[in-house]
């Protein structure tokens, strides 16, 4: 089965690392996580060395601007080309923001949050579920960092999540990282959040590191994951009894690939010692 | 309350317009002049710092690879203290539509040429931040198939088929001489080949005035038509530079003129 193949902990692949992994095949990262944006279309050395690793290496696919919960009409030459992207990387599952990121034909390249209202719900489960019908994998999607409700909210963020993955019908992407930094900045316990969602649908986890403005908290995807983000992570590994793959993001002030790779193993490591404590024996 | 799209155009209004960077002044007055509801104008108020965070960054999101890919427009701008209001009239007029993150530069240079924008005080502004981006998407344009039956010897009555990736690009002034310390460029006619080398690297080539010439006319006439209508006297040093060309990367091949 495919999603045999996506255990452990992967790495993002970023453009500062492509020729690094294409030259050295014994990386050891179990699975790398793409952005379609970021290889359909383009061209050039950096590319052919991305589908060079695509081709050779378990991929799993992550999208930035589909504007999930906008209402644009979708981009159909973009949907044909990530459909056969998805197909070509063979990646087990896709998964998009929950989200919008364009308004009026205007993408504003940021991930901003939808209203926790009744509508925005019934709104986004049509559209999680008319994406579903045109993607050739099953779609994900992920919990966003949010830095402020947009409009006066009907329900919290954690009942608007669980109704939209319901209703649609899809998997979760679950961010650790994003659980925690929201926890900072609206002062919630992460695993009292945690322990109402339906958990059975979570596929796959993101992990990230994050950093503190004055009073807010920013997913930065810039810094090295801080030791509680790591004990959320194996919390909730314990908690879903199953061993889901976890992909670590890095984004800004992106490290050389040898100090990435290290900070992988130590996540590894991590996730490894959760995952050999019996079902029921997790901790929390 | 209002609708999700309401809201969402008030957030994009936040982001994008001139009216978001007095936002904190007056939160709820902001969500009310959008006609947002007095429920929402109040969550506005309640949340401002937060949704005065998404302007700073996306407006970030949005300026970055401006920042980045025209280094040498911004210091020219900044040096007359017009970097930020042209980087403002950008983001307002809302032309990044591409889900592609890496479209944003090329959308600042298409949204120079439409407008016109500074330069009528700079009349070498669109020339200069469209050479920034030339080696860029020079170097990240897609591969294309060669058509068949190219050989590698270019005669007379062949035509050239340029690489799919390579360009012949005209400007009035000297724009590939300038720098961040010195960025007004001479007021010189430049003709430049760009072109991806065999490492895949950009690569731009002077060119004289004949030689670009050449390399357009000679792409839908055989070099013999091309080189008589442009006066050029000795075919045998065209040929040899065109063999140079091909094996540089520039020229894809040659092929009989039909």
């Amino acid at each position: 089965m495919a999603r045999g193949r996506f255990m452990g902990v992967g790495l993002g692949l970023r453009r500062p690392h492509l020729e690094a992994v294409v030259a050295r095949p014994d990386h050891g990262v179990p699975f790398w996580e793409t952005c379609p944006e970021n290889v359909i279309g383009d061209g050039g050395r950096p590319h052919r060395d991305a589908c060079a690793i695509l081709d050779r290496d378990p991929v799993l696919t992550h999208g930035l601007a589909i504007s999930l919960g906008g209402f644009d009409p979708w981009d159909g030459d973009y949907l044909r080309d990530l459909g056969r992207f998805l197909v070509r990387t063979g990646t087990p599952w896709h998964s998009e923001h929950l989200c919008f990121t364009r308004v009026d034909g205007s993408c504003l390249h940021e991930l901003l949050p939808i209203p926790f209202t009744r509508e925005a719900v019934r709104h986004t489960v049509a559209r999680a579920r008319d994406l579903q019908a045109r993607l050739p994998v099953p779609l994900l999607l992920e919990n966003i960092t949010y830095y402020a409700e947009l409009g006066r909210a009907e329900m919290d963020e954690a009942t608007f999540i669980a109704e939209v993955l319901e209703g649609a019908d899809v998997g979760w992407l679950l961010d650790v990282n994003n659980i925690y930094v929201n926890a900072l900045n609206f002062g919630f316990d992460p695993k009292a959040w945690l322990a109402r969602m339906p958990l059975e649908r979570v596929a796959q986890l993101h992990i990230a590191g994050h950093k503190r403005f004055g009073a807010l908290t920013v997913d930065t995807h810039g810094a090295e994951v801080i030791d509680p983000v790591i004990e959320l992570m194996q919390w909730t590994l314990a908690r879903l009894g199953r061993p889901v793959p976890v992909l670590l993001e890095r984004d800004n002030h992106i490290p050389d690939l040898e100090d990435l790779l290290a900070e992988r193993s130590r996540l590894q490591a991590a996730y490894d010692e959760v995952l050999a404590v019996p079902v029921g024996g997790g901790r929390g | 309350m209002a609708e999700p799209l309401a809201l969402q155009r008030a957030l994009a209004a936040l982001v994008l317009d001139p009216d978001g960077a007095t936002f904190e002044e007056d939160p709820a007055g902001f969500a009310r002049s959008h006609g947002l509801p007095e429920a929402d104008a109040q969550s506005f108020q309640q949340f401002s710092a937060g949704l005065a965070a998404y302007r700073e960054l996306a407006r970030l999101s949005l300026m970055d690879p401006i920042e980045t890919m025209f280094p040498i427009t911004r210091a020219l701008l900044e040096r007359e203290g017009s970097w930020e209001p042209c980087v403002e009239a950008f983001i307002q007029a809302r032309c990044v539509a591409s889900p592609h993150y890496r479209d944003i530069a090329p959308a600042f240079l298409g949204w120079l040429a439409e407008t016109g924008w500074g330069q009528a005080t700079w009349p070498f502004l669109l020339e200069l931040a469209h050479a920034e981006l030339l080696e860029v998407l020079v170097a990240r344009f897609p591969e294309a198939d060669r058509p068949p039956g190219l050989h590698k010897v270019p005669g007379l009555p062949d035509r050239i088929v340029l690489d799919s990736v390579a360009q012949v690009v005209s400007y009035r002034h000297a724009v590939h001489r300038v720098s961040e310390a010195a960025p007004v460029p001479e007021a010189r006619p430049t003709h430049l080949l760009a072109y991806r080398d065999g490492d895949g690297q950009p690569q731009l080539m002077d060119l004289t005035p004949a030689a670009a010439a050449l390399l357009v006319r000679a792409q839908t006439e055989s070099l013999a038509e091309a080189a008589a209508a442009l006066g050029l006297a000795d075919p045998a040093a065209t040929l040899a530079l065109l063999e140079e060309l091909r094996d540089r990367g520039a020229i894809a091949g040659f092929q009989a003129a039909s």
